[in-house]
């Protein structure tokens, strides 16, 4: 096979072609064409498209890189201590990210998991605790002073000013106001809830399961 | 092994040209089969990992794909079974309180007191509390015409229909309405039993389409 | 010129491609310092995290995303592509034609490389690990590939005899199938992106790819040809070879799917590719086989491609290891699974391909390396950097792996314990962008004595190789 030139050739393109088909076209007949779900409960269905500012924001988050510590996928309650951390009730599902342009599921959690950032039960940050990390940084986390406007207030101060105090605080007279960036991002941030049921995220009976599935 | 004399670590001298190179890897796999059956022990050994590895993966497949079902997340569940969109398990109360606070709420208030003469009460209430066949039917068809709740007598009752039924007002579905019954049978200090969703379907079953109810007919139920 | 080109080591392919070759081995290891550097900010930021980053051109996702994409697109791409043309040239056994491709394609290969490393500094990145390049470069990236692989194609088809070696299958493998990949990836993600998490399965497979139809056939290519150059030895089990580079061809792109353990994608998906990580085990098994007589053989090659090998062998084996879901449960989202892809393209793949520059550079200049210490401290100090970088961010992991699965342990106490061995990360990147340094200091003299054709003292000769036996049976 591998003297003759042709079937070389045409032995590299079945082999490409059947792991492209495989997994990505297989994955894509499969999950292409899901659809959100329709809650009785609620009345209403999920996921829901994230709002205008929210979409936005999600580039902001795409672009920085946020990824790179933070993922944005629940495991399930038995697998890991994701639920522990209050991360989120059940495990994330394909149906979680049908709306989402470009999912930003992570590889890695220098950070914690944003999944269900707004959802989380009792303490879910609001936009003034999210700007002032992100503005002054921590130990755990990076500033991001460019996303922020260090400015002299003229006339009114302004309303979206961060309220920073001691060493932090602008110099009298300024004011440190979040840009349009700053404020999809937050708005994106506190867009993130996934405490909405799916059936396929709460399997019933694994034990049952795994005694059929290998006699199948 | 014909090894370079020196070690410079400039020159890493070649040991073989190139054609050689190409000449004797070539002979390798051009090798006719071993006529003499003395099969070397390596590529032999090699063969069966090989097809122990393709066992191995056979069998994991087998075991953990879940059936290659797109709904199976972990990999130790069963697919869910078609139509059984309602395998979560949502608690009556739950339900019941958000449907409670969705339509009831408006008449009956949120403390279950209801607004004294126009009105009645269901926290306490004897209808609440007392005979299920009576409140579900109640409940999903409505009522008209006067009614007495805790010994006050309300003129003319407006109870809508709420259950799925011909000219409801909500629609509501058996189990929410099972669910709502529940709610309202176990807030407030109220004690009774919890009202299913099947015994909501029979009734409705046995009922068929029918109009709101008066007090009377209410009052023949056990 | 008193280069002793007459010599039979030193062969028409060599001259005729010297310096198209050159320019592609020089862009690589310029770019591998310039990934150092970028790969050292973004390390010293995973302890400091507040280092350069209130510029938006050095936050880390952004600094992260151009050391990796300089990396591979930058040091193995270039590198790889260069000593898989050699390769295939050498053993074609005429000089490459359509080399002024080449020298075009290398051109604006490197263009848009810059070009899209600013714009990944600036904002543009894809957010796709691997696929980072903004969509402006991607169509550019795909022709200037086209471009410099034209000639490696025209070598393996215009070759002098029927038989064929290892080596060449690697290399053909990994210039023919990049560009479909390539092409699938960008298409499916970039132009008519696939809906949800169909997206990262599909950069799951399209990082798989990477590694093991493009970057891991080049790096084998040349070390199936480095060693029997060196070792003057037939490959024991050679007759395995066929299979295992098929079992790689096949199955590699069909373990991208174990990142995504517990995921939101159905579980056939990372349990088909633990089964295709089992099944490639015997792919990495062969290879150590076939090229186990390089443990025993003298010289930079040899021992460069001796620890390559190792680590080739080990990746591929915690591959499978970590692909169990008990494991996973640890490793996954942690450092560790950055150190096992460390060990696969810094152990792996760069090892194998700085053993055969050190081969092929005398080979394609016609003199000997400028500086034995350089050498020799370049060795000293990669091997160095590579297991402290390995190793510490496989710690590192597993610290924080465990920690993460506590929920009691608050990220303020894992980033505590994490920390000394991040700091040891930071400076094997410290030591590891030295190394990187005196080898392109020492490749920049040795091209530059070709350029001068000044003299060396102690010039060294090449001798003249001998001729392999086939084994007899």
């Amino acid at each position: 096979m591998i003297k003759n030139g042709f079937f070389f050739f045409v032995g590299l393109l079945v082999a490409f072609v059947i792991g492209w088909g495989g997994i990505a076209l297989g994955s894509h007949k499969q999950l292409g064409a899901l659809a959100p779900y329709f809650d009785d409960g609620e009345g209403s269905s999920f996921p829901t498209r994230p709002q205008g500012v929210a979409a936005r924001g999600q580039l902001v988050y795409a672009d920085l890189g946020c990824a790179s510590c933070h993922t944005q996928q629940v495991r399930r309650p038995d697998f890991g201590s994701d639920k522990d951390r209050g991360w989120g009730e059940r495990q994330s599902v394909a149906r979680d990210y049908i709306h989402q342009g470009r999912p930003q599921l992570g590889s890695l959690r220098v950070g914690p998991d944003l999944t269900n950032l707004a959802g989380r039960k009792p303490s879910a940050p609001d936009a003034e605790d999210l700007l002032k990390l992100l503005y002054t940084g921590s130990a755990l986390h990076p500033s991001y002073r460019f996303l922020f406007d260090d400015r002299k207030i003229v006339g009114q101060r302004s309303e979206s000013a961060l309220r920073l105090l001691g060493s932090l605080a602008p110099a009298p007279g300024h004011e440190v106001v979040p840009t349009e960036r700053a404020q999809t991002l937050v708005a994106y941030l506190l867009s993130l809830n996934t405490s909405y049921e799916f059936p396929e995220a709460r399997p019933v009976a694994p034990a049952v399961a795994a005694k059929e599935g290998a006699h199948k | 092994m014909s090894s370079p004399s020196n070690h410079d670590p400039r020159l890493d001298q070649a040991a073989a040209s190139d054609e050689s190179l190409l000449a004797a890897h070539e002979k390798v796999l051009g090798k006719q089969p071993d006529e003499k059956a003395k099969y070397k022990l390596l590529p032999l050994n090699l063969l069966f990992l090989f097809s122990g590895l393709i066992f191995f993966a056979g069998t994991y497949l087998n075991r953990y794909s879940g059936l290659f079902d797109s709904h199976v997340f972990n990999e130790n569940a069963l697919p869910t079974p078609a139509g059984a969109a309602t395998a979560v398990k949502v608690d009556p109360l739950v339900l019941g309180k958000k449907q409670y606070e969705a339509i009831c709420i408006n008449c009956h208030q949120a403390n279950g007191l209801g607004l004294a003469g126009t009105f009645p009460p269901l926290a306490g209430s004897e209808w609440v509390t007392g005979s299920e066949e009576r409140l579900i039917r109640l409940v999903v068809y409505g009522m008209t015409g006067p009614v007495k709740v805790k010994g006050v007598e309300y003129s003319a009752a407006a109870m809508p229909t709420i259950g799925k039924v011909k000219d409801s007002a909500y629609n509501l579905s058996d189990e929410k309405v099972a669910a709502v019954l529940t709610y309202i049978r176990h807030e407030w200090g109220n004690a009774g039993a919890g009202i299913s969703t099947e015994q909501v379907a029979a009734i409705r079953a046995k009922e068929g389409d029918r109009k709101p109810y008066v007090q009377d007919e209410l009052l023949k139920l056990p | 010129m008193s280069s002793p080109s007459n010599n039979a080591e030193v062969t028409a392919v060599d001259t005729a491609g010297r310096w198209p070759l050159l320019l592609l081995l020089a862009s690589g290891l310029s770019w591998l310092v310039i990934s150092g550097v970028l790969a050292l900010v973004a390390s010293i930021q995973l302890h400091s995290p507040t280092f350069l980053t209130d510029c938006a051109w050095f936050t880390h996702g952004r600094v992260s995303a151009m050391a990796e994409t300089s990396f591979v697109y930058g040091w193995a791409a270039n590198a790889g592509l260069g000593l898989g043309l050699w390769i295939l040239g050498r053993l074609g056994g005429s000089p490459l034609r359509a080399l002024n491709w080449s020298v075009v394609g290398a051109l604006f290969w490197n263009a848009g490389l810059t070009l899209g490393l600013i714009g990944i500094a600036t904002g543009d990145a894809t957010s796709f690990s691997l696929l980072q390049l903004p969509r402006y470069v991607q169509p550019l990236m795909v022709a200037a590939y086209a471009a410099i692989g034209v000639s490696g194609i025209l070598a393996w088809n215009g070759r002098r005899t029927d038989g064929t070696h290892a080596a060449q299958w690697y290399a053909v493998a990994a210039l023919f199938l990049f560009p479909w990949l390539l092409i699938a990836a960008q298409s499916m993600l970039l132009w008519s992106p696939v809906r949800g998490v169909l997206q990262a399965v599909t950069a799951g497979w399209y990082v798989q790819g990477v590694f093991t139809l493009w970057l891991a056939p080049l790096a084998l290519a040349a070390a199936y040809y480095v060693v029997p150059k060196t070792t003057g030895r037939v490959y024991p089990s050679y007759e395995f070879a066929p299979l295992a580079f098929w079992t790689l061809i096949f199955v590699g792109a069909f373990t991208g799917g174990r990142h995504l353990i517990g995921g939101p994608v159905p579980a056939w998906i990372p349990t088909l590719a633990n089964a295709a990580c089992s099944l490639l085990l015997f792919h990495y098994l062969v290879v150590v086989l076939n090229l186990r007589s390089v443990f025993s053989a003298a010289g930079v090659a040899a021992r460069f491609i001796s620890v390559g090998l190792i680590a080739y062998f080990v990746s591929g084996s915690l591959d499978f290891i970590t692909s169990f879901r008990g494991v996973a449960l640890v490793t996954q989202f942690t450092y560790f699974a950055q150190a096992q892809q460390q060990l696969a393209v810094y152990g792996g793949i760069s090892l194998l391909l700085f053993g055969a520059i050190y081969f092929a550079v005398p080979r394609l200049t016609g003199r000997a390396w400028a500086s034995g210490a350089f050498v020799q401290g370049h060795m000293v100090l990669v091997l160095l950097g590579v297991a402290l970088l390995v190793g510490s961010l496989g710690l590192a992991g597993w610290i924080q792996g465990h920690a993460l699965n506590d929920a009691k342990v608050p990220f303020s106490a894992i980033a505590a314990s994490t920390r000394p061995w991040l700091l040891a990360v930071t400076a094997a990147h410290g030591i590891l962008l030295l190394a990187n340094l005196l080898l392109l200091v020492n490749f920049a003299r040795s091209v530059y004595s070709v350029c001068c054709s000044c003299s060396q003292a102690g010039e060294l000769a090449f001798r003249q190789p001998s001729t392999m036996e086939a084994p007899t049976s």
